[in-house]
């Protein structure tokens, strides 16, 4: 197994930090070629007057899903040597619910403010200095919210493990949600503002087609073609192949 | 927006992907933003008010054992973002000094609620450890419950807030 880089030792750590710096180039380029560096943009979502928003999510989303799962099925990513988040429930969920409220009263996250403020824009930097308050206020003040924070702790959980089935089955689930999920945001946007909803037509309709094909076709691969077959005899039973990783230790405090 | 600027959101998914997977494959973990803004105003604080960042137990720990926090992956990551959309910007030719607001909103109103919105959202992302990149997106490509249970409360949430402050927006 060749990957993760910086942890098989084929890169020095020196190298491994300035290839961060492309990787989040390709980043900030992508977010601005998706119209994420404008606010209102990301706001509308929340009135289904522009739902761009969620599909990015959910195509980035797949997208990085097969990529991950297919690369450790083919024996080329070792995910025993993968920093995976761990999940602390109570606190991501009520994170989650304030995180919200902040996006559609502020008109952006932190990655998209951060772009938005290099594109000239003044209103991200307004809601960046926000943010470093609300940081502020967090570390500082650490001892009134600590123990909430550390609090359900579940370790690596994954949605296999929650739904109790194969992690192929489940990748092929959920980039079937993906699907699904974007077309009905756009069947929403079209029903509630028709005068604003972008049908996707000619060359641009036929390639999404030909891509949503090759992702549910994929997904089928890792749902349903043995596993054994797909590995060198050597690795069959090997740690690295997709097996549960509830057991990974990870520190209380996290990154 | 520059019309020839604007990638089909299906594209500009995979793209953002295709970041996600090398970030995956080169560094052996996920992308992610509010950590490195985290980083930045814990620095900004230690020089400023050394006391509070030492007496905090959540920034102590950036600067244990002399360490600095910028020197960081994540800190890394978030120079080029800064970059990637600039130069971004510059060949869609819409670099631009201005305040994006909705037709009906002033625009002190704006930078108000902008602010309001980020102190909400730097709270939130310390509380879930993460944001949208770091938790949603990379956390969603891992099968994360937790990041799946965050993305669905940042709906709810933002569904929940929106006709408050529909007159700023629409």
């Amino acid at each position: 197994m060749m990957a993760p880089f910086a942890k098989t030792g084929l890169i020095s750590e020196a190298l491994n930090l300035w290839l961060a710096v492309p990787i989040g180039f390709l980043f900030g380029f992508a977010l601005h070629h998706a119209g994420f560096t404008d606010g209102r943009k990301i706001a509308r979502v929340f009135y289904f007057r522009d739902v761009d928003v969620p599909v990015v999510m959910f195509t980035a989303i797949a997208t990085a899903m097969l990529g991950l799962w297919g690369l450790s099925l083919i024996g080329f990513i070792d995910t025993a040597q993968f920093y995976f988040l761990p999940t602390f429930l109570a606190p991501v969920a009520i994170g989650g619910l304030l995180f919200g409220v902040g996006m559609v009263v502020g008109g952006y996250c932190p990655g998209t403010a951060a772009a938005s403020m290099a594109t000239g824009k003044v209103d991200p930097l307004f809601f960046i200095v926000g943010f470093f308050a609300g940081s502020l206020v967090f570390g500082d003040l650490y001892p009134v919210w600590g123990d909430f924070y550390k609090s359900d702790y579940r370790g690596v959980w994954r949605l296999d493990q929650l739904f109790g089935l194969g992690l192929g089955v489940t990748v092929l689930i959920m980039v079937l949600i993906a699907i699904g999920g974007s077309l009905f945001m756009r069947m929403v946007q079209r029903l509630a503002w028709p005068g604003t909803f972008v049908p996707v037509t000619g060359a641009t309709l036929k390639v999404q087609i030909i891509l949503i094909i090759a992702a549910v076709v994929l997904a089928s691969a890792l749902a349903f073609y043995p596993t054994s077959d797909f590995l060198p005899a050597e690795y069959a039973d090997s740690e690295f192949y997709i097996v549960p990783k509830a057991s990974i230790n990870t520190p209380a405090i996290g990154q | 927006m520059n019309l020839r600027c604007k990638m089909p959101p299906v594209f500009a998914g995979i793209l953002i992907g295709i970041v996600m997977l090398l970030a995956f494959v080169i560094a052996g973990r996920g992308i992610g933003t509010s950590g490195a803004m985290t980083r930045i105003i814990a620095v900004i604080q230690n020089t400023l008010a050394p006391g509070l960042t030492q007496a905090s137990d959540y920034f102590s720990r950036y600067f244990a054992h002399g360490q600095n926090p910028l020197d960081n992956w994540l800190l890394y990551l978030f120079a080029g973002l800064l970059l990637g959309s600039f130069v971004a910007s510059l060949m869609c030719r819409d670099l631009r000094f201005e305040v994006l607001k909705g037709p009906n909103a002033s625009v002190l109103k704006r930078l108000l609620l902008a602010m309001l919105g980020g102190f909400l959202i730097g709270f939130a992302a310390r509380l879930a450890r993460g944001c949208t990149s770091g938790l949603a997106l990379v956390g969603g490509a891992e099968l994360a419950v937790g990041a799946w249970v965050f993305m669905l409360c940042v709906f709810a949430g933002g569904y929940a807030a929106a006709w408050f402050v529909r007159k700023q927006w629409l």
